[in-house]
């Protein structure tokens, strides 16, 4: 079997939520391998943030171990890791979370110049990226000239533009119509269709759940694989308190 | 994009409202500071030439008995064969005229009431060939014939803070009385011919001048305290009172030396003193408002941005780069700021001088000033450095708290 691209083992976080400590991942372990499309579902609180915080090095956890393409990360503090984050993950948020002042192009290229990439790389990789998403056209738009739709079709193309070892996405379709939500997650799909790149993300929306290779359902700090015949029951997510 | 430094930049032109008022205050603390370092910078070369008009000259050649000890009797260690060292002194590049001078102490009586005086026995002809000016108040100057002779009229001015002290008018006679240099007390008769200022009250209220025979004839010698130098300019004046010294002068056995009118003016350097603390105060206040108000913009930018920090942060920026966002968005509006404010406090100083303001007295003095303000170049770079770094410090601490965020609070940040 191959490494697997991200390995979390035995995680443990909690947080305090005013006077309440909530449990965020009690002892999780999760394997995810190259060019998976994974969903990591379950109610508003259930810690689906919180894993993916920790997955992209953006946040520690308590206890357990934390793999990146086999380095273990868990010790070096997140300051030390920016290079890491920068080469190993893309991220999908789901406010946008563009950079106001730059146009569609520059947001793109952000990651790029971040990382020190030369400039002609990186013209190359962004055109084709904004090509890929569908906004060439508006590669001049700052983010308040886009949709909202528009927004999150530059936000993937600024998680892919690096050519990450998995993209992060928390909930990316949560701040978009149905429509405009559908066509996201198609997009996400056909890039790692085509791309292979691998896609984790955070939902709690039902059909976007049935759209995703890998269900992993999370519940008070516990993981728990959804086999496919599972999933159609979908009054079963619809009682677990997921949208339908 | 070349640099995700282009952030910063546009930044600063994105939120013009907060850029226009940043470099408001930034503009009006330059400007405090150019236009008072400006007045300061006048006021000394003001008070400066006016030292020197007034009779202290560029320099003086004195005994080096004197210097050390003083005088117990009047020119007592006084120059004798004056005549012999002022053409020696003319001879010197850069010297313009000499005079000499007699100063002596002593008691002026107008009858009925004395009081004690300072006098100077001065040489009206070359006073006047040097361009030193006495500031006549009422009546006339001392002419300009060489010496008063043993039976003519011997005239004197009147500082006039001692001439009101005696109800002393033009026309009036005084007696002088002083010391002489064998030991004795001499009496002389003078006229009062008009009265004068000096510009400070302390030495109006005691101020007599007479001509250097008067002075001489009073005392009792043939001789002068000092031999006062005109130079062609004040900057020479270091070059020449090294000259003199060299040149190792004698004058009827006693060494001679030079001193500048730095050296000298006493009153001056006490005034330089007082209004640079009052300088210092005044940029200590203006840089700690600047920063309070900056820092608090710079505060509000950061947390306007948290969570496009945090945002930068999971893309890969590191913390240096974090704090150059902010730290640059300072830098550019405090050179900006600065910029501006040397400009406006360029034209402003134009105003000013052209509009010919008076001033009321400053402390000490018996007149109004004009209100006229140096623009100084070499302030102008202390200012525009010191208001850019300020700006820059300013954004210092609230760039420390940003590349310090958290990432997970800072893209949960609303």
């Amino acid at each position: 079997m191959t490494q697997p691209a991200i390995q979390l083992t035995d995680i443990v976080r909690d947080y305090q939520l005013g006077k309440t400590t909530v449990h965020a991942a009690r002892g999780v372990s999760l394997e995810f391998q190259r060019g998976e499309f994974t969903a990591l579902a379950g109610a508003s609180g259930s810690g689906k943030t919180t894993l993916l915080n920790i997955i992209g090095c953006i946040d520690k956890p308590d206890a357990g171990r934390v793999r990146v393409d086999g380095q273990d990360v868990t010790d070096t503090p997140l300051h030390r890791l920016a290079g890491l984050r920068n080469r190993y993950f893309g991220f999908v948020f789901q406010t946008f979370n563009l950079v106001a002042v730059l146009d569609a192009y520059e947001n793109v290229e952000l990651p790029l110049v971040l990382g020190g990439v030369p400039a002609r790389q990186r013209r190359e990789r962004v055109e084709a990226l904004l090509e890929s998403v569908g906004l060439a056209n508006h590669r001049h738009h700052r983010p308040q000239e886009l949709s909202g739709g528009q927004r999150q079709r530059v936000a993937i193309a600024r998680a892919l533009v690096t050519e990450p070892l998995a993209v992060l996405a928390d909930e990316p379709t949560a701040n978009l119509d149905s429509k405009t939500g559908a066509d996201i997650l198609e997009l996400m799909a056909a890039l790692n269709a085509s791309r292979g790149v691998t896609f984790i993300f955070s939902t709690h929306d039902h059909h976007i759940i049935n759209r995703a290779a890998r269900v992993i359902w999370l519940s008070d700090g516990t993981v728990r694989e959804v086999p496919p015949a599972e999933r159609a029951a979908a009054p079963s997510f619809r009682a677990a308190g997921v949208n339908s | 994009m070349k640099s995700f430094l282009v952030i910063p930049v546009r930044n600063v032109l994105r939120n013009r409202r907060r850029t226009a008022i940043t470099l408001l205050v930034i503009v009006v603390g330059a400007m405090a500071l150019m236009l008072s370092g400006g007045f300061f910078e006048n006021s000394y070369g003001g008070l400066r030439e006016q030292t020197i008009r007034n009779g202290l000259g560029h320099l003086q050649v004195l005994s080096e008995p004197f210097l050390k000890d003083g005088e117990e009797r009047p020119l007592a260690q006084g120059l004798q064969d004056y005549r012999a060292l002022q053409t020696r002194l003319e001879a010197m590049p850069h010297v313009v005229g000499t005079t000499g001078e007699v100063s002596f102490v002593g008691l002026v009586s107008n009858g009925e009431k004395s009081e004690a005086f300072l006098g100077r026995g001065v040489e009206p002809a070359r006073e006047q060939q040097m361009g030193f000016t006495t500031r006549i108040k009422a009546g006339r100057a001392l002419s300009l014939e060489e010496a008063a002779l043993p039976d003519a009229e011997h005239e004197a001015l009147l500082g006039v803070g001692l001439a009101g002290a005696l109800k002393a008018k033009e026309g009036d006679l005084l007696t002088l009385l002083s010391t002489t240099t064998d030991g004795s007390l001499n009496g002389i008769d003078v006229k009062v011919v008009g009265l004068f200022t000096t510009g400070v009250k302390e030495f109006d209220d005691r101020a007599v001048k007479v001509k250097l025979g008067t002075a001489q004839a009073l005392v009792g010698a043939d001789r002068v305290t000092r031999v006062i130098v005109k130079l062609d300019e004040t900057r020479h004046t270091d070059e020449v009172v090294a000259a003199i010294n060299a040149a190792g002068l004698e004058a009827g056995g006693l060494k001679l030396r030079a001193r500048s009118w730095s050296e000298l003016a006493t009153f001056y350097h006490q005034v330089v003193r007082m209004y640079d603390a009052i300088f210092l105060v005044l940029g200590v206040i203006i840089t700690v408002l600047v920063v309070l108000s900056s820092s608090n913009t710079m505060m509000m930018a950061v947390l306007e941005r948290v969570q496009e920090i945090g945002t930068l942060m999971a893309l890969g920026a590191r913390r240096w780069q974090v704090l150059g966002i902010f730290i640059l968005e300072g830098l550019l509006v405090g050179s900006l700021g600065a910029a501006l404010g040397l400009l406006m406090s360029f034209l402003a100083i134009q105003g000013i001088n052209a509009a010919n303001i008076l001033l009321p007295p400053p402390p000490t003095f018996s007149s109004g000033i004009a209100l006229k303000i140096n623009f100084v170049p070499r302030l102008c770079l202390v200012v525009f450095v010191l208001v850019t770094l300020t700006q820059t410090l300013s954004a210092l601490l609230p760039s420390i708290k940003a590349a310090r965020l958290k990432i997970v609070d800072a893209l949960r940040h609303v």
